[in-house]
C-alpha cells in the first residue's frame, strides 16, 4: 500500500534561549493513505510538533519528510503554502475560527485562497456547513456559536476544500464528553464516506479507539504502533 | 487569493476596528485638508495679484511715496531716509500736486492719473460688505487702464455719483448681481453703476473727488499712488532717470534719501511672484508636517494591528494563505486608510477654502477668493494613498514572513 506521509529519522529539537529542548528524537513512520490514525501520549510528549511537522507549518531540525514522495524542505513558500490549502486540512483543538468572520465566510476562506471560482466555492461552503448541521447558522459569528457549533464549522473549514489528508489535533479538548463524540461521528462519517487519510490527536484512549491504527509517543520517541482491529472503513465503532 | 478578495478582506479589517481605523483616518484627513486649503490659498493669492496688476501694462509706472518695494524687504527706503541726518522734517512723505504738475511738464508722459483707495462699505438691496474702493482720475483713467468694459462704459469727466465696479462684485459679491443702472449705496450716498468691468475682481472705482468724500482718513491733494503712462517705450529709462530727477528736485531729496519709488508692473509682478512663492512653499511644508505625522499614524496602526492580527495569520497560513496574499491584504488595508482620509481630507479642504476667506476677513491677499484645482485634488489623494501604502509597507511584509507555527500559538 502507498504511503501519503512518510518520516525518515526525523528530530526536532526547540530552541528556548540557550536552552534546547527536544521534542522529537528521530521518529521513522509511514502513514497509509485512506488511513485513520491516533497519536497518542503523556502531555508534552511531542504529538502537536509531530502534527505540525505533517501539516507543513514547522520544519524538522534533522531528517526527512516526505509528502506524496515529495521532500517538504525543498518546496518553496508558495508551493508549500498551496499543499496547505489543497491537500492537507486542519482541524485545531481553539477551533481557530477568524473571530471577525461569520461561519461561512470561515468555510469559504480556504477556497477564496485558491482562487476558486465563486459560484462553485459559495455552494460548497454552503454545503458543507449544512453536512456539519449549521445550513441554519451560516451567518453567525463565532462568538454567537457555542464550542461544539464552532468545532463543526471548522470541521466543514477543513473539508470544504477537500484534502487529501485530516489533521486533528485534540478536537474535542475543549468540549464535552457528548459533544465530543458528536464531533468525532461527523469526523468518522466523513473519513468512511469521503476516503481521506485522517491523523488525529488525542489524550483520551475511548476516542483513539475511533482509529484505525495508533501511534503511542513517549519523550519524542514512538514507544508503541497497533492497529485497531475492529475499526475497519464503512464500519462505525 | 484574487486581488478583489484581498481587497474585501482588508475592506473587512477597516470595518471591523472601528476607532482605531477612524483615528488612524483623521490623522490623514487633517494633513490632506490643510494640504488643499493651503493650495487654494495659494491659487486665491495668485488670482488676486493677477486682478490687481492685470489692469497694469508695461508702459505703465506706479509711484508710490516712502520707500521703494524692492528695497522695503530688506528694510532700506522709508527707514533709511528717516534715519539719515539731512532730512529736514519728520513727516510721512506724502504725493501731491505739484509732483503731477511736474510728471506733466516731462515730455514722454502721455497720461498721469491720480488714485486713492480704502475700504467702504457698500449696501445693496439691504446686504452690505466692505469692499475696496479706488478713487481714479476719470479723465484719465479709462486711457490709462487695461481692464475692459463688459457692460455699460468707463467712467467720464462728467461723473459725479457714478461707480464702475468690478466683474465678481456685479456677479456674485451681493445675493443679487448688480446691473447696470442700478443704485448702490456706499457709506450711506447712493451711487449708479455705469459699468461693469471684464474680470473677477471686487473693486469699485469712481471719480477722485467723490472717493475722498467716502475715504474720511484722505487728505484732499494727497495721493496714494500716482499711475503715469509712457508714450514711448524704447525710452522707458531715460523718461524714468528723468522722472526721477524732476522728482527729487521739487521734493527736496537726494538719491540717499529719496522718499519716493517708481515701478513698473513687471517689477511688481516679479516681487510679488517671488513673495508669494516663498509664502507658499512655508505654507506647504507645514501641511508636509501634518501629512507626515498622518502617515506616522498609519504606520503605527499597521505595526499594531499586524501584531493583533497575528494569530489570524497563522490560521490563514494553515489553510493556505501565501505570503504574498497576507502582505496584499495588509496594504490594501493601509491604502484604503489612505484612500477614504484623502477622500474625507479634500471634502473638508474644499469646505475650508470656502470659508476661509471669510474668516481671514477683508484682507489684500484673497480679495478674489481661493480656488481648488482639479490638480490639487488628484495630487491630495495620490499621496495621501501613497502614504498608507508606503507607511503599510513595512507593518505588511512583516506579517507576512511570520512562521505558521509561531503565529498559530500568539495569543
Ligand atoms: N514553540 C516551542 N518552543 C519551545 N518548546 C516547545 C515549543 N513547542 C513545543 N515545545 C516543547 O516540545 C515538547 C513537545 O511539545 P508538544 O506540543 O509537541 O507536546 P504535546 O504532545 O502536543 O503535548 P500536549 O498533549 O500537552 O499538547 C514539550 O516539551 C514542549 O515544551
Ligand atoms: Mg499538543
Amino acid at each position: 500500500m502507498e504511503a501519503i506521509i512518510s518520516f525518515k529519522d526525523v528530530s526536532k529539537t526547540y530552541q528556548m534561549g540557550e536552552v534546547e529542548v527536544p521534542a522529537l528524537r528521530g521518529i521513522n513512520v509511514e502513514i497509509i493513505k485512506g488511513d485513520f490514525v491516533a497519536i497518542i501520549g503523556a502531555s508534552g510528549s511531542g504529538k502537536s510538533t509531530m502534527m505540525n511537522l505533517i501539516g507543513c507549518l514547522d520544519i524538522p531540525t534533522k531528517g526527512k519528510i516526505l509528502l506524496k514522495s515529495q521532500d517538504i524542505a525543498k518546496l518553496s513558500e508558495s508551493n508549500l503554502a498551496t499543499l496547505r490549502g489543497k491537500t492537507i486540512g486542519f482541524v485545531f483543538q481553539q477551533y481557530n475560527l477568524i473571530q471577525t468572520m461569520t461561519a461561512f465566510e470561515n468555510v469559504i476562506l480556504p477556497l477564496e485562497l485558491q482562487e476558486v471560482n465563486d459560484i462553485f466555492a459559495k455552494e460548497r461552503a454552503k454545503k458543507m456547513l449544512e453536512l456539519v448541521g449549521l445550513g441554519d447558522k451560516m451567518n453567525y459569528l463565532p462568538t454567537q456559536l457555542s464550542g461544539g457549533q464552532q468545532q463543526r464549522v471548522s470541521i466543514a473549514r477543513c473539508f470544504v476544500a477537500n484534502p487529501e489528508i485530516i489533521l486533528a489535533d485534540e478536537i474535542t479538548g475543549a468540549l464535552d464528553s457528548v459533544t465530543g463524540k458528536e464531533i468525532m461521528g461527523i469526523l468518522k462519517k466523513l473519513w468512511v464516506e469521503e476516503g481521506k487519510t485522517i491523523i488525529m490527536v488525542t489524550h483520551d484512549l475511548n476516542l483513539a479507539k475511533y482509529a484505525h491504527r495508533s501511534i503511542e509517543l513517549k519523550d519524542g520517541n514512538i514507544i508503541r504502533v497497533g492497529n485497531n482491529k475492529k475499526i475497519r472503513r464503512g464500519v462505525a465503532a | 487569493m484574487r486581488l478583489i478578495k484581498c481587497l474585501k478582506h482588508a475592506f473587512g479589517m477597516v470595518v471591523h476596528s472601528k476607532i482605531r481605523s477612524w483615528l488612524t483616518i483623521l490623522g490623514i484627513v487633517i494633513g490632506v485638508a490643510s494640504v488643499i486649503a493651503i493650495m487654494s490659498i495659494g491659487a486665491g493669492m495668485q488670482q488676486s495679484m493677477t486682478d490687481q496688476l492685470g489692469g497694469l501694462g508695461g508702459d505703465i509706472l506706479t509711484l508710490t511715496a516712502g520707500s521703494s518695494s524692492s528695497t522695503s524687504m530688506f528694510g532700506g527706503g522709508r527707514f533709511s531716509s528717516r534715519t539719515s541726518s539731512d532730512v529736514a522734517t519728520d513727516e510721512e512723505p506724502l504725493l501731491e500736486r505739484t509732483d503731477v504738475q511736474v510728471l506733466r511738464a516731462i515730455p514722454n508722459i502721455e497720461a498721469v492719473d491720480t488714485q486713492i483707495s480704502g475700504n467702504v462699505d457698500v449696501n445693496y438691496l439691504g446686504k452690505s460688505g466692505s469692499i475696496r474702493l479706488t478713487g481714479v482720475d476719470q479723465k484719465v483713467w479709462a486711457r490709462i487702464t487695461l481692464s475692459k468694459i463688459k457692460e455699460g462704459r468707463m467712467l467720464d469727466s462728467a461723473d459725479q455719483n457714478v461707480v464702475v465696479i468690478g466683474g465678481r462684485l456685479a456677479e456674485s459679491y451681493f445675493d443679487k448681481p448688480i446691473g447696470i443702472n442700478q443704485m448702490i449705496t456706499i457709506e450711506e450716498n447712493v451711487f449708479r453703476v455705469v459699468g461693469v468691468l471684464d474680470d473677477s475682481s471686487t473693486n469699485l472705482y469712481m471719480p477722485i473727488q467723490m472717493a475722498y468724500q467716502m475715504l474720511d482718513d484722505k487728505e484732499n491733494g494727497v495721493y496714494d499712488s500716482i499711475i503715469i503712462k509712457i508714450k514711448d517705450e524704447e525710452i522707458l529709462n531715460e523718461t524714468l532717470v528723468k522722472i526721477e530727477a524732476k522728482l527729487m528736485l521739487v521734493r527736496h531729496v537726494t538719491e540717499k534719501t529719496k522718499d519716493f519709488s517708481i515701478s513698473s508692473s513687471a517689477d511688481l509682478q516679479q516681487t510679488r511672484s517671488e513673495m508669494l512663492a516663498s509664502m507658499n512653499a512655508f505654507l506647504l511644508a507645514i501641511a508636509a508636517v501634518s501629512l507626515i505625522v498622518g502617515a506616522v499614524g498609519v504606520a503605527n496602526t499597521m505595526f499594531t494591528s499586524v501584531l493583533e492580527k497575528t494569530k489570524q495569520i497563522g490560521i490563514m497560513k494553515a489553510i493556505g494563505a501565501r505570503n504574498k496574499d497576507i502582505m496584499l491584504i495588509f496594504l490594501f488595508n493601509a491604502a484604503l486608510i489612505g484612500l477614504v482620509g484623502g477622500i474625507i481630507g479634500i471634502i473638508f479642504g474644499v469646505i475650508l477654502s470656502g470659508v476661509l476667506p471669510a474668516l481671514m476677513g477683508e484682507t489684500m491677499i484673497l480679495r478674489s477668493g481661493t480656488f481648488v484645482s482639479i490638480d490639487s485634488i488628484i495630487i491630495a489623494l495620490s499621496v495621501s494613498v501613497g502614504i498608507g501604502i508606503l507607511a503599510g509597507f513595512v507593518p505588511a511584509y512583516q506579517g507576512s514572513k511570520l512562521k505558521p507555527v509561531d503565529a498559530l500559538r500568539y495569543e
